[in-house]
């Protein structure tokens, strides 16, 4: 098995994509809910925002340029993936587009996401050596050293990084099944708790002298 | 246009104009509504199935959609584009939230629709502070009645007899959906602590009503209802009111400007296109202002004439004054004993299921403070947001298994508790217009003053006192920095977006702008049928006080017309 890691392929979710069709036009499908993008070529970089009245029942593509280059999602990839690797039941993060969404929040022109901007970037930037051309047991050791760093910079850019790649994993239908989100559908009636959650309320209860 | 001959011009498409055009469009007048912001249709515009993950950014708030991606708002929130405010040197902050969208704020408000008490239209005469209204209760409460049918609200409960707390009587409400685990949980924490746990009012369809869609319970009210089981002005008012063939309905026109006649009286109002910047003067028998507390004065404050050279109907000083809020304050805890509960779907019927009127009115003396705070509560398995590692108490290390382990358990564990209180009338809160600041078409625009008193302030410690003995009977702990002293940990004047005052109704002109019936006093056929003409802020949110005073208001009006007097 080589060292090298998997190259990371630009992927979004089937359903996003259908509704970016017509925005770029250099996607092509490569297989089911993965689809690949054209490189960036020329133009001007649109630093606009989604405006104040945008589409909401069919969002648009976040309309402003992305500013990641490849070496840069592939570290983006190999983070997210040690955040939330694949396991038997739930797919990895690098999967579900997750880096590709680090920098959609990078790239966006609003205040909170440029103050992340130069936290996720140098990060990324100063990973990307120990994490690209290194060995398996170079890389690993990188990536446990971020946890226990002690160093403010390493410290704020993992809890960052690490935040939006658990928020940006568990808003997906994936996440959602893995966290055992199970609403967001159309119900006639609201039956309440069912009597085994009651029973679980009734034992802390207990418990906490209430 | 010009051809028509209105009976009414309705400044504002909220909770005020639109309950204002519903009733005097079925009594028989024809109205023309005039609204600052775009049409807006939530059959076709409500995002409610969508997910996080469909949205820019996973749907976060922004400067563009403060409220997150998919909140109805239109065109606004704490900034609108063009149409600028300030607030005055010295003042403590104030915030301003406006949409610019048919239906106003009723598109994206919590729909906590809580009647005001007996004792909330006589404070003055219970504690000597604040000012007590022209009506009481019992003026109101067939209008509560009525208004609560209509709209349709949850919340039926048998009679308690709770002070301040009124039971709607039988017939006006309908069942809340069951109370949730979490709702449950936190119940027994009030129980033991003596305090009441009741339905939520909500203007949420649970059940059967018809000519009504009842909820799906599930999406966030906030985001519009596409089948209009939430009360929205624009699924419950605006379409019967069309209906009646009465309605006219022009967008994009913001009113600068009450216009007069030579005989002092109002005939007509002139507004500015928003999109086009043109121009224009409409003319009707009468004028209604519903464009919310703060545009009402700023369209009072900027109609000067030789007879009103300080602004329409504020002889006296009256208009921008005693503006009001409610006081807020939250915090949130973490509950080891809602960890690992089987999945539940939590989304529930929009609002909250239960809540916590305030108790305290005996003890108000020995509390410190004069007024109370009611508990709003959410919690549950909700729709996982870009947040989701806020679960993990501050944990940075765990990945792979064991970090998907910890959030599984976690989620749902967290119940965020939040005060609503009531704010005592100042002399320090205040809008004028601004002597320099103008928006895009060149008009004035408002100058906010804001204070807090030390009677909110106490309460907003108190609330956080409240809130860490109930997170600490259930065992948990509270998440992040808790601000108990009450200066800092009260919100921001306005930021509960119930912005009221402006133009008091009273006893005669000197110390009100309108009277019982929001008949101006200075200009008889100038009405005002928004929350400008509270005299009060209950903490009961204000929204379903607006639209039964605004129904008492139109009946009046509608009666007056009828007589020719208008």
């Amino acid at each position: 098995m080589s060292d090298a890691p998997e190259p990371y392929v630009s992927k979004i979710d089937r359903r996003t994509a259908l509704a970016w069709i017509g925005v770029v036009g250099a996607a092509a499908g490569v297989g089911t809910g993965v689809v690949v993008y054209g490189p960036i070529t020329g133009g001007e970089r649109i630093t606009r925002g989604y405006g104040t009245d945008p589409k909401l029942t069919k969002p648009e593509k976040a309309p402003w340029s992305r500013i990641m280059i490849p070496e840069q999602l592939q570290t983006a990839a190999i983070l997210a993936d040690y955040v939330l690797p694949a396991n038997a039941t739930a797919p990895s993060a690098s999967s579900l587009g997750i880096p590709d969404f680090i920098d959609e929040w990078v790239s966006a022109p609003y205040p909170d996401q440029l103050k992340d901007r130069p936290v996720i970037m140098n990060g990324l930037n100063g990973m990307a050596p120990k994490l690209l051309k290194a060995s398996a047991a170079e890389r690993a050791a990188a990536l446990a050293a971020l946890a226990a760093s002690s160093d403010r910079t390493t410290k704020k850019f993992w809890k960052k990084f690490r935040g939006l790649t658990i928020g940006a994993y568990y808003t997906t239908e994936a996440g959602f099944k893995d966290i055992g989100y199970i609403g967001n559908v159309a119900r006639t009636s609201d039956p309440g708790p069912s009597a085994e959650v009651k029973a679980a309320l009734e034992a802390q209860f207990k418990k906490l002298g209430l | 246009m010009a051809t028509e001959n209105y009976d009414a011009i309705i400044v504002g498409s909220g909770a005020g104009g639109g309950m204002s055009a519903y009733h005097l469009t079925k009594s028989g007048m024809k109205v023309l509504m005039l609204e600052a912001g775009r049409n807006y249709d939530p059959r076709v515009e409500s995002p409610m199935f969508n997910t996080n993950a469909e949205a820019p950014l996973r749907g976060v708030g922004t400067p563009d959609k403060p409220f997150g991606f998919y909140d109805a708002t239109v065109d606004g929130g704490w900034e609108v584009p063009n149409e600028p405010f300030t607030v005055a040197e010295g003042s403590e902050p104030f915030k301003w939230w406006r949409p610019r969208m048919l239906g106003g704020r009723t598109n994206h408000w919590g729909r906590i629709a809580l009647r005001f008490g007996p004792l909330d239209f006589k404070p003055k005469s219970r504690d000597g502070l604040g000012f007590d209204w022209p009506i009481t209760y019992d003026d109101v409460a067939p209008w509560y009645d009525k208004t609560e049918k209509l709209i349709g609200v949850s919340g039926a409960a048998p009679a308690r007899g709770l002070l301040n707390t009124p039971d709607s009587p039988p017939g006006c409400l309908m069942e809340s959906a069951p109370p949730r685990a979490f709702e449950i949980f936190y119940e027994r924490a009030f129980k033991a602590m003596n305090i009441p746990v009741i339905p939520m009012h909500g203007a949420v369809v649970t059940g059967q009503m018809e000519g009504r869609n009842t909820c799906l319970f599930a999406t966030p009210c906030g985001r519009g209802c596409a089948i209009g089981a939430n009360f929205q002005s624009t699924t419950v008012l605006l379409p019967p009111a069309m209906a009646t063939g009465n309605l006219t309905i022009t967008t994009n026109a913001l009113v600068y400007q009450v216009d007069l006649d030579k005989a002092g009286k109002a005939k007509g109002v002139s507004y500015v296109n928003r999109k086009t910047g043109e121009h224009h003067s409409v003319t009707a028998k009468s004028v209604i202002l519903a464009a919310g507390s703060g545009e009402t004065a700023r369209i009072l404050l900027n109609s000067k004439s030789s007879l009103f050279p300080n602004g329409m109907c504020n002889t006296h000083g009256m208009v921008g004054r005693y503006l009001m809020d409610s006081v807020g304050t939250g915090v949130t805890g973490q509950f080891p004993a809602l960890e690992g509960l089987p999945a539940t779907n939590d989304d529930g019927q929009g609002t909250q299921h239960t809540y916590i009127p305030w108790w305290g009115y005996e003890q108000q003396k020995a509390l410190g403070f004069a007024r109370g705070y009611h508990i709003e509560i959410g919690g549950g398995r909700r729709m996982p947001s870009m947040g989701m590692a806020g679960l993990l108490g501050g944990d940075q290390s765990l990945v792979g298994d064991a970090l998907r382990e910890k959030l599984r358990n976690r989620f749902g564990s967290t119940i965020g508790f939040d005060g609503r209180g009531e704010m005592i009338p100042n002399d320090d809160c205040y809008c004028e217009i601004d002597p320099v600041a103008k928006d895009k078409w060149g008009i004035p625009v408002l100058r906010f003053h804001w204070k807090w008193g030390e009677h909110e302030t106490n309460q907003a410690a108190h609330a956080v006192k409240t809130f860490l003995e109930v997170i600490d009977r259930l065992g948990g702990k509270p998440e992040g920095h808790v601000e108990t002293d009450g200066k800092k940990a009260i919100s921001k004047g306005g930021e509960m977006i119930h912005e009221i005052g402006t133009a008091r109704m009273g006893h005669n002109d000197s110390d009100s702008v309108v009277n019982q019936y929001g008949q101006s006093w200075a200009v008889p056929n100038l009405f005002i049928m928004d929350g400008a003409t509270m005299v009060s802020s209950p903490d009961k949110n204000p929204t379903l006080s607006i639209l039964a005073l605004a129904w008492r208001s139109a009946d009046n009006m509608a009666t007056i017309a009828k007589q020719g007097a208008l």
